[in-house]
């Protein structure tokens, strides 16, 4: 194993999609100098070809990655902002994500479109968003959500392999996350849940972000409550079983995820639990997500965002 | 390229195949045999065929949405049973009687069709940086209406087609009217090939109803997309000779098109003037014209038979189709 931070865990894994298969490029606005650090020195390494900055220009980055991808490519399209990709919603959202159901399984998708997301950096309302809800629920598109450099790397190269479109979601808070990595190649299948820490008293279903913001709360309350903390990883495809294993031995769920409350993945994870695990529950389930407004920014994101009080109190709620 | 006489019967052949099919589609709808709906392309033939005709298989291609592609399709040799069975609903459908008016022939260059007007330029942007990234000299031909100028992609995609210097070649169907809406009140200047040049896209405006005026003004735009030296535009000023949709009203606003209106407009069919062009310079006979019409026909009834009788498909397989394995 070796130490790396969850940016560079990522620049590795485009890195090594790059040099093992020609037909990977990245493009979008400024990645050879790489706004967030994950496409940085990428250029040196495989040229302006392959490392291609666009104007700003969101509908043809994306259609252009989509365009290619149908056409024998793998290419990865950088949106900078997660929040950016409503701009390019008929590329990402009908296109990508309907192509291959359209005309008959006729034609694949093998495109990648990442994102940084998620607050934390006071951004306001336009720069600070973890659109999962819009992604998952619509068929289609594969949506990875990393929580730790080990994950991202991973998931990142099962992505570009994949032949269908995955949206990567690499959270802003995380990027400066340290962690260790194997040495040697690796690839973490979708669709596989990883409990990220073992408990009996509650199961917290936790994506991204708010994976260590879980886990720092749950190592504060660890004397008073045991805590298991499931991350799906990917939202589709979404591995309901892990989760229903980790509820028959709790009996009582926390759903914490990023993304506006209303209508969000917390609604759509309590409901699978409830259609396929309500048996198994002690209590009522109980989630924590952004407020249904806007992202404030400044002082006013802790309003609206998810706060480790806000775990707490979930839990100590559930527990009660 | 010079046309030969053999090309040139080609055409004339395939636009007397594309308005059979048009027929026939129509007919199909208003006999509930169509499910969804149907956009004539009645009048725009000789742009889809001289587009069209002659291009690689390996060529990429965009087609126009009226007649949901059909001369374009036809010309670049793809099936038009395939097309009709889509329509119909059935199993043998070239999307497998899942997309209802869509078309897909991946191995003749057409990757698929759209629903949403003026998603051509960004995707077609795609096929063209595909087709310049694998430096066997494809083309792609990207085509849109009057009414898909007017979306805002069209900007990014001609300014990045421009300055990656990709092989496309963007083909305008401009027939001055986007459903109910006129040109004149959807669009400031006059040509809409002003839009290219505003890009360093050189563009021309050609007679969309002269096939041969469209195939060469095509073909030189193509020639020098294979030669690397970029996109071209071509602006094609057609007629839309039937409503917007089949069975929608044939308003200008709200104002009906007159039958003087349409009269007039048919004076200019291109399969009839392309007709007597060939009839004159002896390359046809009036011999060859009926065996033509009477093949397009026994064609367009066989396909039709062949529809009718082919399977509604297996619910089952729609799961089979949201993710590839």
């Amino acid at each position: 194993m070796k130490q790396t931070i969850y940016l560079m865990a990522i620049r590795e894994a485009l890195d090594e999609e790059l040099q093992r298969d020609d037909k990977v490029f990245i493009l979008g606005e400024d990645v050879q100098q790489g706004t967030f650090g994950t496409t940085t020195g990428l250029v040196d390494k495989f040229g302006p070809e392959r490392i291609m900055d666009t104007p700003l220009a969101e509908t043809a980055v994306a259609g252009a990655a989509i365009g290619a991808a149908q056409a024998g490519f793998r290419p990865v399209a950088d949106m900078m902002f997660g929040d950016f990709m409503y701009i390019a919603g008929d590329e990402i959202m009908l296109k990508a994500a309907k192509w291959r159901f359209l005309h008959g399984g006729k034609v694949n998708v093998p495109v990648v479109i990442m994102a940084a997301v998620g607050g934390g950096m006071k951004l306001g309302a336009e720069h600070s968003m973890i659109p999962e809800a819009m992604i998952m629920h619509t068929p289609g598109l594969k949506l990875a959500v990393p929580s730790t450099p080990y994950d991202a790397k991973g998931l990142l190269k099962t992505a570009i392999r994949d032949d269908n479109p995955v949206v990567f979601f690499y959270h802003k808070g995380l990027l400066g996350l340290p962690g260790e990595i194997p040495e040697d190649e690796y690839l973490i299948p979708f669709g596989q849940a990883d409990v990220k820490r073992e408990g009996s008293d509650v199961t917290v279903v936790a994506t991204s972000a708010m994976v260590q913001q879980s886990l720092a709360v749950a190592e504060q309350i660890k004397d008073k409550v045991s805590v298991e903390i499931v991350d799906p990883r990917t939202l589709e495809p979404f591995d309901l079983d892990t989760i229903i294993e980790s509820v028959k031995k709790t009996g009582r769920v926390v759903i914490v995820d990023e993304d506006t409350k209303r209508c969000g993945i917390t609604a759509e994870i309590g409901m699978q639990i409830m259609e396929n695990g309500f048996d198994y529950l002690d209590a009522p389930i109980q989630r924590v997500a952004a407020a249904n407004m806007p992202i404030a920014a400044g002082f006013m994101e802790e309003h609206v965002l998810p706060q480790p009080k806000n775990i707490a109190g979930a839990i100590e709620a559930v527990m009660a | 390229m010079k046309l030969k006489n053999d090309d040139l019967i080609f055409m004339y052949k395939t636009m007397v195949r594309t308005r059979k099919l048009d027929e026939i589609t129509i007919k199909g709808l208003q006999e509930g045999k169509v499910l969804a709906f149907y956009h004539s392309s009645q009048g725009s033939e000789a742009l889809a065929v001289g587009a069209a005709s002659f291009l690689r298989p390996d060529d990429y291609l965009w087609a126009h949405h009226r007649g949901h592609g059909i001369g374009y399709i036809l010309a670049k040799g793809g099936s038009g049973r395939d097309f009709l069975a889509e329509h119909y609903g059935k199993a043998t459908g070239s999307c497998l009687g899942v997309s209802g008016f869509h078309f897909a022939d991946p191995e003749n260059g057409a990757l698929g069709a759209a629903g949403t007007i003026g998603s051509v330029f960004p995707m077609s942007l795609g096929w063209g940086l595909a087709a310049k990234k694998h430096g066997r000299q494809q083309v792609t031909i990207a085509c849109f209406g009057d009414g898909g100028s007017n979306r805002g992609t069209l900007h990014e995609a001609f300014n990045l087609s421009s300055v990656w210097k990709l092989p496309i070649v963007w083909i305008c169907d401009n027939n001055g009217m986007a459903q109910y809406t006129p040109i004149t009140d959807a669009y400031a200047k006059d040509d809409i090939a002003d839009l290219a040049t505003g890009y360093d896209i050189p563009a021309v405006v050609v007679d969309g109803m002269d096939i041969i005026a469209v195939h060469e003004a095509v073909q030189a735009a193509v020639e020098k997309a294979r030669a690397g030296e970029g996109p071209s535009m071509i602006e094609a000023k057609t007629k839309r000779f039937r409503e917007h949709s089949i069975g929608s009203p044939d308003v200008v606003h709200n104002q009906p098109r007159t039958d003087e209106e349409i009269a007039e407009m048919k004076k200019l069919d291109p399969i009839i003037t392309f007709k007597a062009k060939l009839l004159e310079q002896g390359v046809l006979t009036k011999a060859d014209v009926e065996k033509i019409n009477n093949d397009a026909e026994a064609e367009m009834a066989e396909m039709d038979q062949f529809c009718v009788d082919s399977q509604i498909p297996d619910p089952s397989i729609l799961n089979t189709l949201v993710y590839a394995e």
